[in-house]
């Protein structure tokens, strides 16, 4: 079953349409990574998602419930711009946050220290959210959006402003998340993250999807026809070869791009016994370039 | 329903212990003390010492200054710390001008305070008493009024010998009747006899009854501003509305805050209670009264309380929402600047029409409910009917307003825009 299912879902505020036609569909017990540059419409995908804001048309199903009044209960929460009650205390306010969620009085009693205990927070439970540090505060958002172990975590922007200690431990906790049954959707546009996480990955731009699927399957999609060599001896007569259509140097690498129905191992054969072949590499594109060619170098915000 | 009041009790309890709720708690009875402290103070200094009122007379008459001089020493005698000096300055009517300057001098210079011709018909009721005063000051502020009581008693003391009556027999003649106000109370076996302070207390209570619905609502509703927009600065709101819907949001907090405000209703009210008791005063208050408060105070501050959600969540500021916290603030000065009239007409046509006008539905009628018991019935409920309508009315939009508002920041949005979103299903 679809933990979420986007069938052409449009919403527009004004003139501006900020989502237009989205469809997606995110199984359940996986990571799926929304990309895309600045105002792209990731987070009023999330927000549509957490029915916090109504599409204009289209379908939105949680759990494969159609009518998006899906238990809310099983969902858990962190928007892009963090805030919690200042004044309250941190087990307080997680207490709170797991209470409005359904948790029972006993649960809210064992889970909210575990939880706190597993982002490092321990010894914080009688301090005030205000007297937490930035880092603090983010991990303490985050335990409240786990707290009631929900089926699906919807993350918007979840590794701004961390360190890499905590990013660290965020990511292992949404892997093992994952690993239990759990879905989880999160918004970056930090491509190397999405890389190392994401099983699916939708890349937005303008508020239509300009790649959706599962991550090795567009990367070999999107495999650009080029190989990268390290070589001995003169390699000048590479760039004559029928199989090449061009060749970059750069330092002792040399960056050969194929030409049309060009093979990878017919080359290899053309190299061997003219110069001695220190490194072979096929080049897979990474979701930075990916990204950088669909969406235009000019779009890209984030190396 | 659990989350609706789990977001309750989270409002009650954080804002019963916030600065601001425990000083308005305190203040609101503080000032009264104070005021009614300082007035009993000003009242004692005003019957205090105070050095003498220096007055002149100049008496074209010519035979009513024995008895004039004779009623100020009386005066003077029976009121040793208000002293008036009187000095004669005689003179004629062809002299009157000249005189009259220089005691007109004299009172510019301060040396005199006031200055009063006796006319020479005023016997036959023809004449006047000309008054000379310079400027009004506090401590002689009153002194004319006296002035004028005595000569009018001269003037008939003069009158009576004028006709051979005695003054004994005049005094005899004069003597008041003594009376006596009886309160019966509501029950049979409370009459008693009333006092003037009671009286005056039994008058405040409508006024106190409203004041009351007044501060609670408008408190209240304050709390209700600023939690809003503590939870729209803070971004906890996506958070919350990832949990529980908007209206289940608005519902919460006005319960919650309905809880604050009967909490400090009744904390006044017993503090209230407890002083006039202490004081001596019992003031006899219906059960019924009690329970019409509390349905007109959940009704108004719920009705009050949507207005306060929908203007916060357009709002990012306090100082934002002030602009359109006015014409709100001056629907409320109106039974406020007209209670005297309404608690006199509680029957009347305005006291009628402000009862309808939901936003005052909840002051007016308990205005008029404690100032006369003829109010019907029938009026009640309809008024009650009316304003609960209003309440869902209004929560339906303020509910559409706040859906969309509180994920909104930046730019306040136009009145245009707030009513487009009125529209949309």
């Amino acid at each position: 079953m679809d933990a979420v299912l986007l069938e052409q879902v449009c919403k527009s505020f004004g003139e501006v349409r900020a989502v237009d036609g989205l469809s997606v569909r995110v199984p359940a017990a996986s990571i799926y990574g929304f990309l895309g540059p600045n105002g792209a419409g990731k987070t009023t995908t999330i927000r549509m998602i957490m029915n916090i804001i109504r599409p204009d048309s289209g379908r939105i199903a949680i759990f494969g419930d159609g009518a998006n009044t899906g238990d809310r209960d099983r969902i858990g929460y962190m928007p892009e711009e963090r805030g919690l009650y200042r004044k309250m205390t941190v087990s307080k306010v997680l207490g709170y946050f797991g209470a409005i969620k359904g948790m029972s009085k006993g649960r809210i009693a064992e889970k909210a220290p575990q939880w706190l205990e597993r982002v490092g927070l321990g010894g914080w439970a009688g301090k005030k959210v205000e007297d937490l540090s930035r880092g603090m505060h983010q991990k303490l958002q985050f335990a409240v959006t786990v707290v009631n172990e929900p089926d699906l975590l919807v993350l918007d922007e979840p590794f701004s402003g961390l360190d890499p200690v905590n990013l660290d431990l965020l990511k292992e906790i949404i892997l093992e998340m994952r690993d239990e049954g759990r879905t989880v959707i999160f918004s970056t546009h930090v491509m190397h993250e999405a890389e190392r996480l994401c099983d699916f990955i939708l890349l937005i731009n303008k508020g239509r999807a300009v790649l959706d699927g599962g991550l090795d399957e567009i990367r070999s999609r999107q495999k650009g026809h080029a190989v990268s060599i390290e070589a001995e001896g003169d390699t000048g007569f590479i760039a004559a070869l029928p199989m090449v259509a061009g060749v970059k140097r750069e330092g002792r690498r040399l960056e050969i791009a194929l030409s049309e129905g060009g093979d990878t191992q017919e080359l290899l054969k053309a190299l061997v016994g003219r110069v001695r072949i220190r490194a072979f590499e096929m080049k897979v594109p990474s979701l930075h370039e990916i990204f950088v060619k669909l969406v235009g170098a000019d779009n890209a915000q984030d190396p | 329903m659990h989350r609706t009041l789990k977001i309750a009790e989270r409002e009650y309890l954080e804002t019963v212990r916030t600065k601001t709720f425990i000083f308005g708690i305190l203040m609101a009875p503080i000032i009264v003390v104070a005021i009614i402290f300082f007035t009993g103070r000003m009242v004692k200094e005003k019957e205090g010492p105070r050095p003498p009122v220096k007055a002149a007379m100049t008496d074209l008459s010519g035979e009513l200054a024995e008895e004039i001089k004779a009623a100020f020493e009386a005066y003077n005698k029976s009121h040793p710390q208000r002293q008036i000096d009187l000095q004669q300055v005689e003179s004629d009517q062809a002299g009157l001008e000249q005189a009259a300057a220089e005691q007109k001098e004299k009172l510019r210079n301060r040396k005199l305070d006031v200055y009063f011709v006796v006319d020479k018909e005023v016997i036959s009721g023809e004449g006047k008493v000309h008054f000379y005063m310079c400027g009004t000051k506090a401590a002689t502020f009153d002194a004319p009024f006296t002035i004028e009581n005595l000569l009018n008693n001269a003037v008939v003391n003069r009158r009576c010998k004028l006709r051979d009556l005695s003054p004994q027999l005049l005094a005899e003649l004069r003597r008041r009747v003594p009376t006596e106000h009886i309160e019966v109370g509501l029950a049979g076996d409370k009459e008693q006899v009333q006092s003037q302070h009671r009286k005056v207390a039994q008058m405040m209570v409508p006024f106190f009854f409203m004041y009351l619905m007044f501060l609670g609502i408008f408190l209240a509703g304050q709390h209700m501003l600023t939690s809003i927009i503590e939870e729209k600065s803070s971004r906890v709101v996506e958070v919350l509305l990832s949990a529980v819907t908007p209206f289940e949001l608005m519902a919460g907090k006005i319960a919650g805050l309905v809880g604050i405000g009967l909490t400090v209703i009744s904390l006044w009210a017993v503090a209230a209670y407890g002083t006039a008791r202490w004081k001596g005063l019992s003031v006899e208050v219906g059960a019924e009264l009690m329970v019409y408060f509390v349905v007109y105070y959940i009704l108004g501050f719920a009705f009050f309380s949507a207005i306060m959600a929908g203007i916060g969540s357009v709002c990012n500021t306090l100082k934002e929402t002030q602009s359109l916290m006015m014409p709100i603030s001056l629907i409320f000065v109106l039974p406020m600047i007209s209670w005297f009239n309404l608690a006199n007409h509680p029957d009347g046509t305005y006291a009628r029409i402000l009862s309808f006008v939901p936003p005052l539905t909840p002051m007016v009628m308990m205005l008029r409910l404690s100032a006369s018991s003829h109010v019907w019935v029938v009026e009640v409920i309809a008024s009650i009917v009316v304003l609960a309508a209003a309440v869902v009315g209004v929560m339906w939009c303020a509910a559409k307003v706040f859906r969309t508002g509180i994920l909104m920041y930046g730019k306040r949005p136009a009145m245009r825009e707030v009513l487009r979103w009125l529209k949309q299903s």
